[in-house]
């Protein structure tokens, strides 16, 4: 697709399969789309919602957007997403006797290490087994959850050992509100300044150059001399640290505790929202909050409907499929029979 | 039934591979057409065997036009012997053979029952091929008869062979050849595309020349000499020979006893020798698939050597162009830009410890386009979109712009026009004149004696020193 | 250990079996579906829906493997004809289908999803008409790869295309057949797992078993009985896990449920991708002119 077109075209499909999703569900499409604005834009708390639900898409999505440019696939956000926030949640419980400012970005910190440990098992397994990252990161997935699961019933439990859930971060060890009536925290700086840094090293750096070249033509970047294995390695590392990242921003921002359903699937819808981006960092703060947007339009449409988030699932899909069909881009590893 | 192409003429985009041309191939006749690189033999063939359409003309047997891809021409009863083979490696032979017997999908047979005709002609060939291991395992002599006996069991009546000998063993070069008289004696017409004349001079009863897409002479085997075949392949050899250049200098490249291995595992090399001092340029000619990329590939570090040692003169920069710039050269869907930058990141002027400095990138580019008169409309635009030579001149620009001690080059003019060929050439030459050492490996012989200071030949993994026409094609082996 | 034990590890595992042995012949013909849970996940939908309407879990079965294979031929659609990325296709459905269900659901049987119950499958000791089918089909479709011309060139489209395509055969009809046989089993499989194993539907109640048994079939080595062996093997972990707790065994229960995904991990591992997986998994084929 000529790279004119591609804004335009997002667009248009975007609103198409909105549009579409109402009627194939059967709702009055005029008021399912106020209803929809309304919840995402229309007042102080609706735009709040909807910067507050982007936050961890603009991090698994830059994360999933950095490891696709790198040639890696890495389906994994959700169990990255999961394994950072234990560990920032096995650090808290460690580090419940240090000042607030050194819990608070420790427990980022951990998060970010935890997800790029999660991501890098599947990369070594990759470079050193030739495991399909693919497969071996949606494996990894189920198995964070479960790990997840065990650990908030078990060493991570609340001290009351009631629930399955950790302990509530004290409140001075939480990303700072914006606003006192509202939800919104800091982290929606760390995000969009993420996406700023991806960009930067992308652009300006060696390393960022060759994630590029390695996604792009592996074979020009090995006959250039590149390693692609430790380059492709590095890249799904980073893109494990950003979901776990997000996991840590959803953790000390929203939550406050880990506990079973801590991931609203946010790893995984990660992807959409990369692949509406184009791949490109910075594109990725609109679509990210586009899909923010959706969310919490959703929420609203639930309170009348019974139609909720699901929706956006639908739309999210639609838009990729959309897209696939008319972008050269995400044509498959293709082999042309040449005579 | 004699198979007939008549005015037939093929373009590549501005590449006129063939020219129009008029050829008979006549039943129990031996036919070798024989030319260089590029001379257009390989067009021809797939043209012979309907995986091209021609631009003009056309292909009659007996008299009836043939039309319609590969299925109908081998409908009608002719059969190609791909040099590249079209048998699946995880499968035994019996079912290679099944599946080109098969036809149809809706058959409950056993594999030994549709593979049983080719088998039974394979017998009375003499041929001895275990049915039963996967057909990756075996040695390229023996995939080359199931593809013989593919055409056979299909009742061929014209057979393509596309330069048969260049994978075999000496031992089963003459197999072969029994087995083509064989086919001749049965009446059926054989077509033998070949590189070496004394294959030809061997075999053939006609033997005709193609040279730049047209056709020098078609002669009976008795009417010609080797001499003259040799000369009317490589016209342009005595000149480019006297054209020697300056005494090379210090030893910059030594290989003893050099062994590796290619993708497959297969044995690629065997105990290579070579020297290239400064400011020479030492041509390698040979048929692909004899070594060559893999050599590059060790010399310029991006493969292991299972044996031996290469030298390089300490701190001595490298250069390397790739035989395939599509693959190997360029990340086609990347900028002009980028694809510069693949050298780039390399250059301590363009960068400072992990960054990129973008702004001396563009500059050092603007200047690179202008000094290698790469067309392009910005330095924007994706490589993909431009002309074979521009891309050629890319990849070349950014190599040979860091000055290299060591340059290895590989085919670097293959789909170049003659333009473009002779500028990539006069690079070569310039970066040889200013104290580069150039290991250049090129399929294209004409190329290699244009511009090699001295030439050796590759085949099967080893190099040997040629220094005669009538050698170069294999005459005197 | 009595011989119910037996019949329930292969009533639990035979969703991931059928959908395994069938991703299997899809993968023979060189196409991934990693749209394989959204397939189950739709029959699973569709079958409940059609067993509760019509009281007829048969009828339901059957809708639910037309769903599956409907869903299954959209993503073929992409991959196959429009050459599209495999799994960037596969992500979209599975998301898709993902969101479907879950408003369908929701919409018929409101937002906190009700516990349904659906009416199950006649039943002889134990044993119902799913268990023969699987087992037959494990000898069906190792007849058809091994002992029939389409078996043989669709082995050859997986492999190299062009071999198949130089002896005559249609590579683009050849991955439509083997996405449809994937399609159908992966229908089937989850249309058991809501009618014949849960009696019941949930949102997301496939859980990753397409996952699971895309793993299987590299587990399984591409082949129909292997697979199914593999696929008993490590559904069985679910039916011990019951047992451990029955039997009071302090085991963390998570480790249960975490094991499929950890064997099949481990299995990939150790087995590597190896040389049994079609040389040409996962790459469009664009035809020759």
């Amino acid at each position: 697709m000529n790279p004119k077109f591609r804004l335009p075209f997002t667009v248009l499909a975007l609103a198409a399969s909105i549009l579409l999703t109402f009627a194939i569900f059967r709702l009055p499409i005029r008021a399912s789309s106020i209803l929809l604005y309304e919840g995402a834009f229309a007042d102080r708390v609706g735009m709040a919602r909807t910067i507050l639900k982007s936050c961890p898409l603009m991090l698994t999505g830059l994360g999933a957007a950095v490891a696709w440019r790198a040639g890696i696939y890495n389906i994994g956000g959700e169990g990255q997403f999961v394994f950072g926030a234990i560990s920032g949640a096995w650090f808290a419980k460690l580090a419940v006797n240090l000042p607030p400012v050194v819990q608070l970005l420790g427990i980022l910190f951990w998060c970010a290490v935890g997800g790029a440990i999660w991501a890098g098992v599947a990369g070594v397994l990759f470079v050193k087994r030739g495991v399909d990252v693919v497969i071996s990161t949606i494996l990894l997935n189920f198995v964070a959850l479960q790990l997840l699961d065990w650990a908030v019933s078990g060493p991570l439990q609340e001290l009351k050992h009631q629930l399955p859930q950790s302990d509530l971060l004290p409140a001075s060890a939480m990303l700072p509100k914006l606003n006192r009536q509202l939800d919104l925290h800091v982290g929606i700086f760390l995000a969009v300044a993420m996406c700023g840094v991806i960009f930067l090293v992308l652009k300006y750096t060696k390393f960022g150059f060759r994630m590029r070249l390695v996604g792009a033509a592996p074979l020009a970047a090995r006959a250039s001399g590149v390693a692609a294995g430790k380059v492709q390695l590095g890249a799904l590392a980073l893109s494990g640290a950003l979901c776990g990242l997000a996991g840590g921003i959803e953790y000390c921002g929203v939550t406050g505790q880990i506990g079973q359903g801590f991931s609203q699937q946010w790893g995984f819808l990660g992807i959409p929202i990369a692949l509406l981006a184009n791949l490109n960092p910075l594109a990725i703060i609109p679509s990210a909050l586009v899909g923010g947007a959706l969310f919490a339009g959703s929420e609203n449409l639930a309170r009348f409907t019974n139609a909720g988030s699901t929706l956006v699932y639908v739309i999210q899909a639609s838009v990729v499929l959309a897209l696939v069909a008319a972008d050269k881009r995400f044509r498959g590893r293709s082999e042309v029979s040449t005579a | 039934m004699s198979l007939r192409v008549d005015r037939v003429s093929k373009r590549f985009g501005s590449v006129e591979a063939l020219r129009p041309l008029t050829l008979e191939f006549s039943p129990g006749e031996i036919h070798a057409v024989v030319g260089e690189n590029g001379a257009g033999k390989s067009t021809l063939v797939n043209i012979l065997s309907g995986f091209v359409n021609p631009t003009s003309g056309s292909v009659t047997l007996g008299g009836v036009e043939l039309r319609g891809g590969p299925l109908a021409f081998r409908g009608a009863g002719i059969e190609m012997i791909h040099q590249h083979f079209t048998l699946v490696g995880s499968f035994t032979a019996e079912e290679n053979l099944a599946l080109s017997a098969a036809q149809t999908v809706w058959r409950m047979t056993r594999t030994d029952d549709l593979a049983a005709k080719a088998l039974t002609i394979g017998k009375a060939l003499g041929w001895n091929i275990p049915r039963n291991t996967p057909v990756r395992t075996l040695p390229v002599g023996v995939l080359q008869r199931l593809e013989i006996l593919k055409a056979l069991a299909a009742d061929a009546e014209i057979v393509l062979f596309d330069e048969p000998t260049a994978v075999l063993a000496p031992d089963e070069v003459l197999d072969l050849f029994n087995v083509i008289r064989r086919l001749r004696d049965e009446g059926k017409t054989v077509v033998l595309i070949a590189h070496k004349l004394s294959e030809v001079f061997a075999i053939a009863d006609r033997v005709t020349v193609l040279r730049r897409g047209e056709q020098v002479f078609s002669r009976l085997i008795g009417d010609v000499t080797p001499e003259e075949v040799a000369e009317a392949m490589v016209s342009e050899m005595a000149p480019a020979i006297a054209s020697k250049a300056s005494v090379a200098g210090d030893a910059v490249l030594r290989i003893t006893g050099l062994t590796t291995v290619g993708d497959r595992k297969e044995l690629a090399l065997r105990g290579l020798n070579l020297e290239v001092g400064a400011s020479e340029i030492v041509g390698i000619a040979g048929v692909d698939g004899n070594g060559q990329v893999e050599l590059a590939e060790v010399v310029v570090g991006i493969r292991r050597s299972t044996g031996g040692s290469v030298w390089i003169q300490e701190g001595a920069r490298i250069g390397y162009i790739p035989q395939d710039r599509q693959t190997d050269g360029l990340a086609m869907s990347m900028s002009v830009l980028d694809n510069a930058w693949i050298e780039g990141v390399r250059r301590p002027e363009l960068t400072r410890g992990p960054i990129r400095l973008l702004n001396k990138g563009r500059k050092w580019v603007r200047d690179l386009i202008s000094r290698f008169q790469i067309r392009a409309p910005s330095i924007g635009t994706p490589v993909g979109s431009l002309s074979g030579g521009n891309q050629q001149k890319v990849v070349c620009a950014r190599v040979l712009d860091q000055r290299p001690d060591l340059l290895v080059v590989v085919s670097p003019t293959r789909g170049l026009d003659l333009k473009a060929t002779e500028f990539v050439h006069q690079q070569i030459r310039d970066a040889r004149s200013s104290g580069t050492a150039v290991l250049l490996i090129s399929t294209d012989l004409d190329e290699v004696l244009a511009i090699s200071d001295r030439v050796l030949a590759i085949s099967r993994g080893e190099l040997s020193p040629l220094t005669t026409a009538g050698a170069l094609v294999g005459n005197s082996q | 250990m009595d011989f119910s034990i037996f019949i329930q590890l292969l009533v639990y595992s035979t969703p991931v079996a059928l959908a395994a042995m069938g991703e299997g012949i899809g993968q023979k013909g060189g196409v991934m579906n990693i749209g394989l849970e959204g397939t189950m996940l739709s029959a699973a939908f569709g079958g409940a829906v059609v067993a509760i309407a019509t009281h007829s879990p048969a009828l339901g079965l059957l809708a639910g493997t037309a769903v599956g294979l409907a869903v299954t031929l959209v993503a073929a659609v992409f991959s196959i004809t429009l050459a599209s990325d495999q799994v960037v296709v596969g992500t979209a459905v599975n998301l898709g289908v993902l969101g479907i269900t879950g408003t369908l659901f929701r919409n018929q049987f409101g937002q906190s999803g009700k516990l349904i119950s659906i009416p199950s499958l006649p039943e002889l000791y134990g044993i119902d008409a799913v268990i023969p089918i699987l087992l037959a089909l494990a000898i069906a479709l190792w007849f058809a790869v091994n002992r029939t011309t389409w078996g043989l060139a669709l082995r050859a489209v997986g492999e190299y295309p062009k071999a198949a395509e130089s002896s005559g055969f249609s590579i683009t009809r050849l991955r439509y057949a083997g996405c449809a046989i994937a399609g159908i089993l992966g229908g089937l499989g989850g249309a058991y797992l809501s009618i014949g194993v849960a009696n019941s539907f949930a949102e997301n109640m496939t859980g990753g078993r397409g996952f699971v048994a895309i793993a299987m079939v590299t587990f399984g080595r591409w082949k129909s009985v292997p697979i199914l062996i593999a696929s008993v093997l490590v559904g069985g972990l679910d039916v011990l896990q019951f047992r451990f707790q029955a039997m009071g065994l302090k085991v963390p229960f998570q480790l249960f449920v975490a094991m499929p995904y950890i064997v099949a991990l481990a299995v990939l591992v150790i087995v590597g991708r190896g040389t049994a997986a079609p040389a040409s998994l996962g790459k469009a084929h664009q035809e020759s002119k």
